[in-house]
């Protein structure tokens, strides 16, 4: 199978006005730890990134999902192209804009990283798995191993020699992964014996480098039950020499891979660790016991990564059904729609065709911007480490609380706005001739893996909403409350900023909700029936802000643009006006639903749903 | 040795161009630029002849500050140094032509590589004046046998082949009927058609050091060239629009209309 034709497309202008005019990269950028960076660097990476993702993995986005992998002989075969794809994106290093120079990186801004991931994973989203997976492994290792482990592991990982999996699911253990069967023995030598299967691993072996390092939950012989007792391992498939040589099989099978809705182009291994007893783990850290807590480190940023996944493929089917939109020509315009003989028009002239492209651009655009702004805030702690505490403290916080938002809320979008997508081409959409079909099925998984939507509305209403006391949440809501006193007037969006301030009205109202819920045990059901409803709310609410915000930056700089330039800045308008008046009353409604109490769907009996 | 590499700043291809109302020129307003295609394949080439060979690729380019983008590019992709002839206003390919040609005088290179031509005015003529006016020998679109899947582009092997001593250069290129090789003493000019290469991607670590690399400075003035253009574009206009075909019921009424409308047969 022959490498197809590129569908990728975006607006790098609107990706530059995220990153420079909302989001301020020139404060962030040229200072500590970020002194080598500027804007220039920054426009030229995402440029260069836009054309690599276009040249080389765009045309093989569908030509991967039709072959999709082969498992021959224990080995996992990815589809044509791949490998030389694998090679050339670690020439050109774009995965390590944001990696410390201790480890063959760049230093630079996590700001710029979110979006150069936008733009690889847009081009080919099951693709960038394999190269995102190693990512997150090695940043891991980087920040818990030992010396001796970093050293050996994390540069081979970020360059391409290796590649990294995270190995917690098991066949009895996905969202209860404290369920885990598997094992490890102390050996003599200080290193481990595993045995266990794991399931549902992506990238969980593959023929794009010579080595793939998993990093495994097992408990310890002895160890407590549940998620305390668990370790955290480095399982190389082949096991490696202190000089990073290869020494030899390390008894890691493939059991199977699976056969998926979407994503084909990434394996998704069955692992059987030491089958034979020959399976070996360091421990790492060389710490017992933590391999909850370390592992969450890989986890947060591989949600954020689902989040920047689902705004990818959202782009991308948005670009296509607008490029579609305004060449397709069916039926007349409206103001003619009794003549049969009036001019057939291009579909974008229907207005519900307008309502769906301008649904999808307002999503995008603020959806980026939510993911953009949680990246800010990790730049900003660490600017800010060691030299202001509070002022890390505000943005780490807003990192932790942003973090279950970008991942849910842009994970249900995206798979919402593929198929409508799908709806704007019609019949066609619905055609393996064009792309959309394919964003939709391989969006589905976003909601699901790393954590499912509603394991992440738990952590927020659970977890995140309590941190440092409620400060982060209570800071998140102040923020919006300042940009809303400040707007409140304005000649423009006035209105819409009120429609803002009674969806945060909502959002409180609701919260309180919750508190009062999670102190009444009576209640304690209506919290995870009302939490992705809440995730939801929150999100809608955020967005809202970050739509305005940007309006109101562009108002500003757009009065004096010209030509393709006032355009774009008009576009920001209608986005920021289009969810005030579209979405954001949705955030009160769903206040109202949350005051019902509504326990309906635990109430009723299980034969009461149907008897089967 | 050393490669002297052009840079031109061009429209993108992927821009919409219009031409001005009062057809004075095109509207440069929203435009996107980027490095000549043809130059880029230059550049790519000059950097795999110093891989194999040694020594550097210095870049120039002609025009506004805004040249140092495309410069910046060419930096970015491994070129060891660059040359700004800071100029606005018009220049025919004579003007340019005697630009480069003190340019090389000053650089003293082995080799001089330009796109065959700029993909703005695909005027193709920079090359054929800068040879003559070197008095140099010169190989025009440069290309080769291999093709751009071959092995040995995948490993970034040259085209261009060095003599022995580094004294000439055999030279593939693309003619009417087919290809031709050429052997020129050095130094020479050289320029590039499509398929010499596939140029590379900028890596992130060119385009962080491509920062610190310096931009030498001339002007017309500097290197004593009169740029006053000899040819003058007097207007532009876009091509007519293609007007909508018709059907004809019968070959016969198409061999008539191919006869004594078109007058083709």
């Amino acid at each position: 199978m022959s490498a197809g034709i590129n569908t990728y497309k975006t607006d790098l202008r609107e990706i530059f006005f995220t990153l420079f005019e909302q989001f301020g990269f020139g404060q962030v950028a040229g200072q500590a730890p970020f002194d080598a960076w500027g804007p220039d660097e920054a426009r030229a990476v995402l440029q260069e990134t836009y054309r690599f993702a276009r040249e080389v993995l765009g045309p093989l986005n569908s030509s991967g999902d039709r072959e999709g992998c082969r498992l021959e002989n224990g080995a996992v075969i990815t589809p044509k192209g791949f490998k030389d794809a694998w090679k050339k994106l670690y020439e050109q290093g774009f995965k390590t804009v944001a990696v410390s120079p201790d480890h063959g990186g760049q230093g630079g801004p996590i700001m710029l990283q979110v979006l150069i991931e936008e733009i690889l994973s847009g081009a080919n989203s099951a693709f960038n798995m394999y190269p995102g997976l190693a990512f997150g492994a090695a940043e891991l290792i980087a920040e818990c191993g030992t010396p001796e482990q970093k050293k050996l592991y994390v540069e081979r990982m970020l360059n391409g020699t290796w590649g990294g999996t995270m190995c917690l699911t098991e066949p009895h253990a996905g969202s209860d992964v404290g369920a885990a069967k598997s094992t490890a023995r102390k050996n003599a030598d200080g290193t481990y014996s595993i045995r266990g299967t794991k399931i549902f691993i992506s990238g969980g072996d593959h023929d794009l480098a010579e080595n793939v390092v998993h990093l495994v939950l097992a408990r310890i012989e002895g160890a407590a039950p549940g998620t305390k007792g668990l370790s955290l391992f480095i399982v190389p498939k082949i096991r490696v020499n202190a000089d990073g040589s290869l020494a030899g099989g390390n008894d890691v099978s493939v059991g199977s891979i699976e056969h998926k809705m979407g994503i084909r182009a990434s394996a998704t291994c069955v692992l059987n660790f030491g089958e034979n007893d020959g399976c070996v783990g360091e421990l790492v850290g060389g710490v017992e016991n933590v391999g909850m807590s370390q592992m969450f480190k890989m986890m947060n940023g591989a949600r954020i990564a689902v989040g920047i996944q689902g705004v990818s493929l959202a782009s991308a089917a948005y670009f296509n059904a607008l490029e579609y939109a305004k060449d397709r020509k069916q039926g007349a315009h409206l103001s003619k729609w009794k003549d049969p003989s009036a001019p057939r028009v291009a579909i974008i002239e229907h207005p519900d065709v307008r309502r769906m492209l301008l649904e999808m651009k307002a999503h995008v655009e603020g959806i980026r911007a939510l993911i953009v702004k949680l990246a800010m805030h990790t730049d900003k702690a660490q600017m800010m480490a060691g030299k202001d505490d509070d002022q890390a403290a505000y943005h780490r916080g807003q990192v932790e609380l942003l973090t279950p938002l970008v991942k849910s809320y842009a994970s249900d979008q995206a798979f919402r706005l593929c198929a409508q997508g799908i709806q704007v081409y019609g019949g066609a959409g619905y055609c393996q001739d064009y792309p959309v079909e394919q964003y939709t099925r391989d969006s589905k998984i976003f909601s699901i893996y790393e954590g499912t939507n509603h394991i992440q509305a738990m952590d927020l209403v659970g977890r995140k909403m309590g941190q440092a006391g409620g400060a982060n949440f209570q800071q998140f809501m102040a923020d919006v409350g300042g940009f809303i006193e400040a707007n409140r007037e304005h000649k423009v969006y006035g209105e819409a900023v009120k429609q803002l301030a009674a969806a945060q009205e909502g959002v409180m109202a609701s919260a309180m909700a919750v508190l009062g819920w999670s102190q009444d045990p009576s209640k304690m059901t209506l919290i995870p029936l009302s939490a992705n409803r809440f995730l939801n709310m929150m999100s809608e609410l955020a967005v809202g802000w970050l739509l305005l915000d940007a309006a109101i930056i562009a108002e500003r700089v757009g009065e004096k643009a010209t030509g393709d330039e006032k355009a774009f800045y008009e576009g920001k308008k209608f986005s920021a006006l289009w969810y005030a008046r579209n979405v954001l009353p949705n955030v009160e409604q769903a206040a109202r639903m949350m005051a019902l109490e509504d326990t309906s769907s635990v109430e009723i009996s299980n034969t009461a749903f149907g008897s089967i | 040795m050393k490669i002297l590499v052009t840079a031109k700043r061009v429209e993108d291809p992927e821009s919409k161009i219009k031409v001005k109302p009062d057809g004075s020129g095109i509207v440069q307003e929203g435009l996107k630029y980027k490095i000549n295609p043809f130059d880029e394949i230059g550049v790519e080439e000059g950097l795999r002849l110093v891989a194999k060979h040694g020594g550097e690729v210095v870049v120039v380019s002609i025009g506004g500050k805004e040249v140092q983008e495309q410069l910046r590019h060419a930096l970015a992709m491994g070129a060891t140094r660059a040359v700004w002839v800071n100029h606005t206003g018009p220049l025919d390919q004579m003007g340019v032509a005697g630009l480069l040609q003190k340019v090389a005088e000053k650089e003293k290179p082995d080799l001089v590589i330009l796109g065959k031509q700029a993909i703005d005015d695909d005027q193709n003529q920079v090359g054929q004046y800068l040879a003559e006016f070197l008095g140099w020998g010169q190989a025009t679109f440069a290309s080769k046998v291999e093709s751009l899947e071959s092995e040995q582009e995948k490993n970034k092997v040259p085209a261009l082949q060095m003599g022995a001593d580094n004294k000439s250069v055999r030279v593939v290129r693309e003619v009417d009927n087919g290809l031709a090789t050429l052997e020129c003493a050095l130094p020479a000019v050289v320029t590039t058609d499509l398929r010499l290469n596939l140029p590379r991607y900028a890596s992130l670590p060119g385009i962080m050091k491509a920062k610190s690399k310096p931009i030498e400075e001339l002007t017309p003035a500097k290197l004593s060239v009169d740029v006053t253009p000899k040819v003058q574009v007097l207007k532009m206009a876009s091509p007519p629009p293609r007007k909508a075909g018709i059907k004809v019921p019968d070959v016969a009424t198409l061999v008539d209309k191919l006869r004594n409308e078109a007058k083709v047969v």
